[in-house]
């Protein structure tokens, strides 16, 4: 045999190597948005666990920071390098849908699978009447306060409404020192969001009909009525570098006394400020009584491409069981997406998670619109600057209503 | 006939790596900069220039890129005027001058992204140390939000920017600085030249390839340099620190429009080459003469 002989020889032996050790057994890759540290090591168990029952069946979990993984998937799927389950953010479904990435999970729900559902979080992963992807993780927005602050303040009960809240403020900020009434967010993911709170206490809507809701009456009070907090210091100052952990922070150092965001604050403050002595309450609601909180979930969703669909069906199955949802939900702190999970004392029981879960009738997801995330960025930008004092609160708005408005189109 | 190709032979296995590692990729992003793409990178239609028609009427691609401009001037430049005279007093011969050394090299083996978060909590307005610090001074009574407006946080990535430069920019230097003969400065002296008259005549001029290798390493690092921007403002607020590089991975990642994105990376590889080539031929001018 010459060189070049025992070269090719080698070469095809390592390729068939190659081959047979990822394919022989099916092997299910899955692409995992990482929450918390602890989200890793919860999915690696539950793969062991899930190996140990079905030994053909190999997991493979790739953890993603969450900033990253929109990135990792668009490179992924254009290569076609694509795990075979991922988890996405469900306001990206539909873009994933149009294009045929994600496969319809609808013949292997039976409907004793789907009656595990809580609906509210499974229907924002149904399009056309289809089911694209399963609540993965799901949780709700309320007020968080500061009991000591309030009280200091004279204030014995959590604001209920807009009015109550910036009546409230003034009286934080009466107190003197450096500790400001509404925690409010302007720097980047959810800046957004931060907004809608005020906009739909007000009535309004993000899209109506088609058309953007930024240049209705609503939006425009909203950002007057923000804009009033920032001017008359009662928000901490320089929003627009307070991201959504920065804000968490502030309230956490009892710097805020009131911000509004996920259930998840309630598990840092547990590690990070036992002695805070903090009450969640719902969202203030608007002068005619509307209120809305944000609910998110986000989905797995299994990739029409994948070669290994039946045993990626029956990891998902798995996932999906009472025991895991509740395992997972308590590392992360986040709503059960699952009815007979919801019944465990650690949440049934669990003050916090109530008002979360009492808003849920209220809640409103982000719309399922191709090209969200472009108009969550103008809607971004047109805030900041209102903010910055860099725009009229009625002409920003109606300007980026009409980019927007281009956008829906 | 075997001589006259044979050098041919030769280097075309170079030139086909070089080829599938430069023009390859470079084909790909014209292809995409050229056709409608979906947010997967899925080509469909072809639209010729549309993408670029549409990143040239949108006022924010405009913006970033004189930000870059002025992003890249104002550090290249700030780290050359800083540069020199560090590696000057790094040449010295003091006690000391290794630990020294060790001091102004260090910051190079981290991470910059990790670098641009610590100045990310530096700059915190309620509890970051620059706050603090310049409380203490007495300088300031009320906290500064450095990165809630431009008008401060641009001019502190920029200082960020030289200072996370000057390391690179200082061991280039040094090594051109070692290879300037002892005995130059001597006769110098002998002559009767003063210390400045030293660095204006014998230095500067030695010096000048060097200056010239980190003023064109530098111009290209910088100019696509993405961590500080990121770390820090994530371009905000209102895409007011954006330069072109994180306008790009906003355009194409977050939004999900690849085909503008592709068009933007091909406009700062176009500006890039440019400006290398019209510094190279100054250069190999000057040297000439």
């Amino acid at each position: 045999m010459t060189i070049k002989q025992k070269l090719c020889l080698l070469a095809g032996a390592s390729l068939i190597a190659f081959t047979t050790s990822a394919f022989a057994d099916s092997t299910v890759r899955v692409t995992i948005a990482e929450y918390s540290k602890g989200t890793g090591p919860y999915f690696e168990e539950a793969a062991k666990a899930f190996e140990t029952a079905n030994p053909d069946t190999k997991i493979q979990i790739e953890v993603v920071p969450w900033d990253n993984l929109q990135q990792k998937l668009t490179t992924d799927i254009s290569a076609g390098a694509n795990a075979d389950l991922s988890i996405i953010g469900t306001r990206w479904l539909l873009d994933y849908v149009k294009e045929g990435i994600v496969a319809p999970l609808d013949e292997h729900i039976t409907p004793d699978f789907r009656a595990r559902f809580i609906d509210t979080f499974l229907s924002p992963s149904v399009m056309n009447g289809k089911v694209y992807g399963l609540p993965i993780a799901a949780s709700a927005r309320a007020m968080y306060y500061n009991k000591d602050i309030f009280a200091k303040a004279g204030i014995d009960t959590p604001p209920a409404t807009w009015t109550d809240l910036k009546t409230a403020a003034e009286k934080i900020k009466a107190l003197g020192g450096e500790t400001y009434g509404f925690g409010l967010q302007g720097k980047e993911i959810e800046t957004d969001v931060y907004f809608y709170y005020g906009m739909w206490s007000n009535g309004g809507e993000i899209v109506k009909d088609g058309k953007s809701g930024l240049d209705s009456q609503a939006a425009i009070d909203t950002a007057k009525l923000y804009k009033s907090f920032i001017d008359e210091g009662l928000t901490q100052p320089g929003v627009t570098s307070y991201a959504r952990e920065d804000v968490q922070n502030l309230f956490k150092q009892g710097k805020v006394a009131t911000v509004i965001t996920a259930p998840f604050l309630s598990n840092q403050i547990k590690a990070e400020a036992p002695d805070l002595k903090y009450g969640v309450a719902p969202i203030p609601a608007g002068p005619t009584g509307d209120k809305g909180t944000y609910g998110v979930t986000d989905s797995i969703v299994l990739f029409e491409n994948s070669k290994n669909k039946e045993a990626a069906w029956k990891f998902l199955d798995f996932l999906f069981t009472t025991e895991q949802r509740t395992k997972f939900d308590k590392v992360e702190g986040f709503l059960p997406v699952n009815a007979e999970e919801s019944k465990d004392p650690f949440f049934a029981d669990n003050a916090d998670l109530k008002v979360f879960t009492s808003l849920l009738p209220n809640a409103r997801f982000a719309p399922v619109i191709p090209g969200w995330e472009d108009i969550a960025q103008t809607t971004s930008n047109a805030i900041q600057k209102i903010y910055l004092g860099e725009g009229e609160p009625e002409a920003t708005l109606k300007e980026a209503a009409a980019k927007i408005n281009e956008t829906l189109k | 006939m075997q001589r006259a190709t044979a050098p041919y032979i030769l280097i075309l296995p170079s030139f086909v790596l070089a080829a599938a590692i430069i023009l390859w990729p470079l084909k790909e992003i014209v292809s995409l900069s050229l056709h409608d793409v979906n947010r997967f990178g899925m080509l469909r239609d072809f639209i010729g220039l549309e993408h670029f028609r549409v990143l040239f009427a949108d006022p924010d691609f405009i913006a970033a890129t004189w930000r870059t401009l002025v992003w890249t001037a104002a550090v290249v430049l700030g780290t050359l005027i800083v540069s020199v005279p560090i590696a000057l007093i790094l040449n010295e011969d003091f006690y000391g001058r290794g630990i020294a050394r060790i001091l102004i090299m260090l910051p190079w083996a981290i991470s910059l992204t990790m670098t641009a978060i610590v100045w990310r909590w530096a700059l915190n307005g309620e509890s970051g140390m620059l706050n603090s610090a310049l409380r203490g001074l007495g300088l300031i009574n009320t906290n500064i939000q450095w990165l809630a407006e431009a008008s401060t946080a641009f001019p502190m990535q920029i200082l960020i920017g030289i200072l996370v430069s000057v390391p690179f920019t200082v061991t280039i230097f040094l090594g051109g600085l070692s290879s300037v003969p002892d005995d130059l400065y001597e006769a110098a002296a002998t002559e009767g030249a003063g210390s400045w008259d030293q660095f204006r005549l014998i230095t500067l001029p030695l010096l000048r390839p060097f200056i010239n290798i980190a003023f064109v390493l530098n111009t290209i690092y910088v100019f696509n340099s993405f961590p500080i921007i990121w770390a820090t403002t994530q371009g905000g607020p209102a895409n007011s620190t954006d330069i072109l590089v994180t306008y790009l991975y906003k355009v194409g990642f977050r939004i999900g429009r690849l085909g503008e994105a592709a068009a933007v990376s091909l406009i700062m590889f176009a500006i890039l080459l440019v400006f290398t080539i019209i510094y190279v031929r100054l250069a190999m001018r000057e040297a000439k003469a």
